[in-house]
């Protein structure tokens, strides 16, 4: 017995001194001077190489491009928060901002774009550009790709259920709906993903509601929420939207089992190689609005400068071509990823063609979700449980909601 | 060479490998499940504090902690069982012919075995989707009603344990193959000059020469199940609605997601703790088993 | 057969019956009994397979055949399209000269296994049972939770970002050393004594007595270890922070769960990964069993 306290004191200490050593052993990036490395989400790695070619052409800088899987993005983060391992630029998800932030992980920008004109913050879409996006009042990122929903429909379906326009309100939507989904049994009118937690905060916005209170905390409480949750609830009860988590929205809109839904761009490129003969018997509309507007989520990703980088300048310059026009529309062209530059939102890509011209419309009416300190896993995951509760296991609303209520107040939002 | 140091030097490497990447570890979470460590403090270390027990008292009033325990505990009752049945059953059957056949059969029961967890979601994904899933397809072609598999938090459970039970049955079909064909042939035969037949000779001369390999599947699935990860982290992700949250699932939630590493320190040595306690207690039970 | 297989479950009580009143209708249904379990292993093995089928039907189907609904088993026009994509578009050609590597460092942590179960089967020395503890203990350890100070671990000796470090971690597992010691504890200690008698070095009697007599057990081991390294996906996605280091199973999550990424590319990508395993293991299972009976597991 005695034996096993020794050991276990003796390895206990060896293990604080140990982990201390190993947590303070940070060696910055391990990016040499003429490379840059950078970390993009998701499969998009090749095409991102082939993006930053003439960069690397003129400047003689080489980009050392990372994919990271979407799922492992915390993974990662932690990781290299732990090892100070980080790349020198990486792509962050919007909604994932703050927490890098409060990591300590990105470099605050204030005084670094000034010098330059491509990074100044008048160029970009309002809703990301310079304060839209600070945490904690200072700017971390800089705007790169956005996302934001619209809505998809099967005008051949609608049509032949008698609904000649696309819903304009969510009233008339869940309406539409209920028509679409007694068309037969399996039959539905809508889809709601029921992972997608910006869906209902969007609805809330719609409905003249906000979901950050006067203090500056998150506050759900409000009645454009109520309003969401009456409308979100009644897609399920009338029995017009899939219960099963893991419908395919893709599928379904082939199909034509859920002739409405509200997407992102990629759907359109998915529907154009997967169906082609369904050209001409589906569009896309701006989101219904709610009693107050139209209003959606701006989604999608910025760039941030790992903090504590060597190559500060390098990364601004690469970060100064990936916001040049001419390369978020080169983006667009080969990864199908929306600008958030307006000269490019603006470029006659944009506006001659009618589906595309309704991204750019729809995302000059869009907000993004508040800088929370982890939406995707906390607040989010919050506001979905308690939505999906009710509309799916028969929980009692005003419980639920209450619940919700208290878990998330006093999350800061700023 | 000292013949005494010979045995360390052998052992030395694997020992210290599993010592520095299994052990310490563990202990590194004893000490941080006393402190305050969040991805802050993991840039700087004097950004921690300690909080005692405070951890420890917090798991113990989170509702959902303790539906992750009970979840765990469901997956161990009708999961450890399953796996065991259903090896055993056909382990004998394979073992009752030494036919070509058989040991062609034999590598397909091996299969989901050796597959990797990330080709398994993408395939159970797609079986299992409740529209368009292979599986709803047969039940409506057949008249059934198609069943919401992943997205009922019942239903859910079982099927995130099937497909563990599915990929969990290969090793310990192996394993009792192994130990079927090494009981010697002449303890079966005298059986049958017994006129004893093949079920009787099977539950009463067979099943008890494979104590000790069913001991040992026992205690490993039992270890595997308080373990759950990998299915409902790929299948569900925990969901619906927290259904098949399991205590590992939770724990790293908590550390890795939402980065409190020492709520999740805190709980994982909980864990630790209760998979020791049952692997004891197994021993315990088999020790005495062994005594009559 | 066709009425031993209709009586269902109790067949075999009544076989006993049977064979008790005559040795002919004994052997008859004898027969049908063990045609009646080939059938049903037939089935079950067929089902147990099934899925992976599935997904290697899945990616020769072209994206279409893919979506379409009711579902199509086979394709009719089987494409190879995917494949190719996966190995000129996408880099899955570097993740598998990754993986193989991860699979060959893990033959170091073969032999580390081989001897320290030598070590705790045949000799006695001071801790022994303490360490052997330790070393079964690592088997109720819940991995995930462990994973930040692991991976603090590999940082501090600088191996984050490697191939050795993203196999290091799993390089030799409590569960390889105690099936090791379970089978070489069945090798006769006099054996070994009268080697070193007749004066041969530790070494001699561990590589010309000990190993030969181990094959099985060690063929056993190879494979699993094979398939664990093959598999292995947490390390590789968190110690690799670079593409380059990628294996086959962080490279198939790349493309996983996304909306826009078609699923023949993502089945092709699967059976990437579960094909070369299969190899493997069709040409080695029949040491496996051999090996497993040996180590005393019964």
């Amino acid at each position: 017995m005695k034996h096993l306290t020794r050991l276990v004191t003796g390895v206990l200490s060896a293990s604080l001194t140990f982990g201390m050593a190993a947590c303070s052993a940070s060696t910055p990036s391990t990016s040499t001077d003429n490379s840059l490395t950078f970390w993009i989400m998701g499969d998009s790695g090749a095409n991102f190489q082939k993006l930053t070619e003439p960069f690397t052409k003129e400047t003689g800088i080489a980009v050392n491009v990372t994919a990271i899987p979407w799922d492992s993005v915390d993974e990662r983060l932690t990781t290299a928060v732990a090892s100070g391992k980080g790349p020198d630029l990486l792509q962050i998800g919007l909604t994932k901002l703050r927490q890098f932030a409060d990591a300590g992980a990105l470099m605050k920008l204030d005084n670094e774009l000034g010098s330059y004109p491509g990074l100044a913050a008048s160029n970009f879409a309002d809703a990301v550009a310079g304060q839209a996006t600070a945490v904690g009042g200072s700017i971390v990122s800089i705007p790169w790709v956005a996302d934001t929903r619209i809505l998809y429909y099967r005008s051949d379906i609608l049509g032949e259920a008698g609904i000649t326009k696309p819903p304009a309100t969510w009233e008339q939507l869940r309406k539409d709906a209920k028509t679409l989904a007694d068309r037969g049994a399996g039959q539905y009118g809508y889809y709601i993903p029921q992972w997608d937690s910006t869906l209902p905060v969007g609805m809330t916005w719609s409905h003249g509601g906000d979901i950050v209170g006067p203090k500056g905390t998150i506050d759900f409480d409000s009645a454009g929420f109520n309003k969401m949750v009456d409308v979100y609830t009644g897609l399920y009860a009338d029995g017009s939207v899939p219960l099963n988590a893991d419908f395919d929205q893709a599928q379904g809109f082939v199909s034509g089992m859920a002739p409405m839904l509200i997407s992102g761009p990629y759907l359109s490129k998915m529907i154009r190689d997967a169906a082609p003969e369904l050209d001409g018997k589906w569009n896309v509309a701006m989101i219904p609005a709610g009693t107050q507007s139209s209003t959606s989520v701006f989604l999608g990703s910025s760039l941030g400068i790992w903090a504590t980088t060597k190559q500060k300048d390098n990364a601004l310059k690469l970060a100064n071509f990936l916001s040049d026009p001419a390369t978020q529309l080169k983006w667009y062209e080969i990864q199908g990823e929306i600008p958030t530059v307006k000269a490019a939102l603006n470029d006659s890509t944009f506006t001659s063609d009618p589906m595309v011209k309704l991204y750019a419309q729809q995302l000059a009416s869009s907000k993004v979700i508040p800088m929370v300190p982890n939406w995707d896993h906390g607040t989010g995951e919050e506001l979905l449980n308690a939505l999906n509760s009710i509309a799916l296991n028969g929980a009692d609303r005003g419980t639920a909601l209450a619940d919700l209520y208290k878990k998330t107040a006093d999350t800061s939002a700023k | 060479m000292k013949q005494r140091a010979v045995p360390y030097i052998l052992a030395a490497p694997a020992v210290i490998l599993l010592m520095t990447f299994g052990i310490f570890p563990i202990l590194v979470a004893a000490v941080v499940s006393f402190t305050d460590l969040d991805v802050v403090g993991l840039a700087d270390m004097s950004k921690v504090a300690f909080v005692g027990f405070d951890n420890y008292a917090n798991l113990f009033h989170d509702p959902d902690f303790w539906k992750a325990l009970a979840n765990t505990g469901l997956f161990v009752v009708f999961g450890v069982p399953a796996i065991v049945i259903c090896s055993l059953g056909v382990a004998l059957a394979l073992n009752s012919s030494n036919g070509r056949f058989m040991k062609v059969l034999r590598s397909f029961y091996f299969v989901p075995a050796i597959t990797g967890i990330v080709a398994i979601s993408l395939v159970w994904g797609y079986l299992y989707n409740a529209q368009f899933g292979l599986f709803n397809w047969i039940l409506t072609s057949l008249g059934a009603d198609p069943l919401p598999w992943l997205s009922d938090p019942a239903l859910a459970k079982f099927s995130v344990a099937l497909v563990a039970i599915w990929r969990g049955t290969g090793l310990n079909i192996i394993i009792f193959l192994a130990a079927l064909q090494g009981i010697p042939q002449e303890y079966r035969e005298a059986a049958a000059i017994d006129g004893a037949g093949r079920w009787r000779t099977t539950v009463s001369i067979v099943i008890p020469l494979l104590r000790f390999a069913l001991f040992f599947v026992t205690v490993t699935t039992m270890i595997a199940w308080l373990q759950f990860f990998d299915e409902p982290f790929v299948l569900t992700d925990g969901g619906p609605l927290g259904a098949t949250t399991s205590a590992s699932i939770f724990l790293y939630k908590h550390g890795i997601r939402l980065n409190q590493f020492g709520y999740a320190s805190a709980g994982s040595l909980i864990l630790l703790a209760v998979i020791a306690a049952v692997t004891v207690l197994q021993l315990r039970v088999k020790g005495k088993d062994d005594d009559v | 057969m066709m009425t031993s297989e209709k009586t269902g479950a109790p067949h075999s009580r009544r076989w006993a019956r049977d064979a008790q009143r005559s040795g002919h209708s004994a052997r008859r249904a004898a027969r049908g009994l063990r045609v009646m379990i080939a059938v049903a292993l037939t089935l079950g093995a067929l089902t147990t397979a099934f899925p992976l089928i599935w997904m290697l039907l899945g990616s020769v189907k072209t994206q279409r055949e893919a979506i379409a609904y009711p579902p199509l088993l086979v394709s009719q026009q089987p494409t190879f399209e995917y494949f190719a994509r996966l190995f000129t578009e996408l880099d899955f050609t570097r993740y598998l000269i990754n993986t193989v590597i991860v699979v060959l460092i893990g033959g170091v942590g073969l032999i580390f296994m081989a001897m320290a179960g030598y070590a705790f089967a045949k000799f006695e020395f001071k801790g022994k049972n303490i360490l052997f503890f330790c070393v079964l203990a690592t088997l109720m350890i819940p991995v995930q939770v462990t994973m930040i100070p692991t991976y603090l671990i590999l940082n501090g000796l600088n191996l984050t970002n490697t191939l050795v470090g993203i196999a290091l971690p799993t390089l030799v597992s409590g569960f390889g050393i105690f099936l090791f010691r379970q089978f070489m504890s069945t090798i006769p200690t006099a054996m070994l004594e009268a080697a070193r008698l007749d004066g041969a070095s530790e070494f001699r009697i561990a590589w010309q007595i000990v190993l030969p007599m181990s094959k099985p057990i060690l063929a056993v081991q190879a494979v699993l270890t094979f398939i664990s390294g093959w598999n292995s996906f947490l390390w590789p996605l968190i110690i690799a922070s670079e593409q380059k280091y990628y294996t086959l199973s962080v490279g198939l999550s790349l493309l996983n769960k996304q909306l826009a990424t078609n699923p023949s590319l993502k089945m092709a990508a699967a059976s990437v990964m579960v094909l070369p395993i299969l190899v493997v293991f069709a040409i080695c299972q029949r040491h496996i069993v051999q090996g497993f009976t040996m180590s005393g597991l019964k």
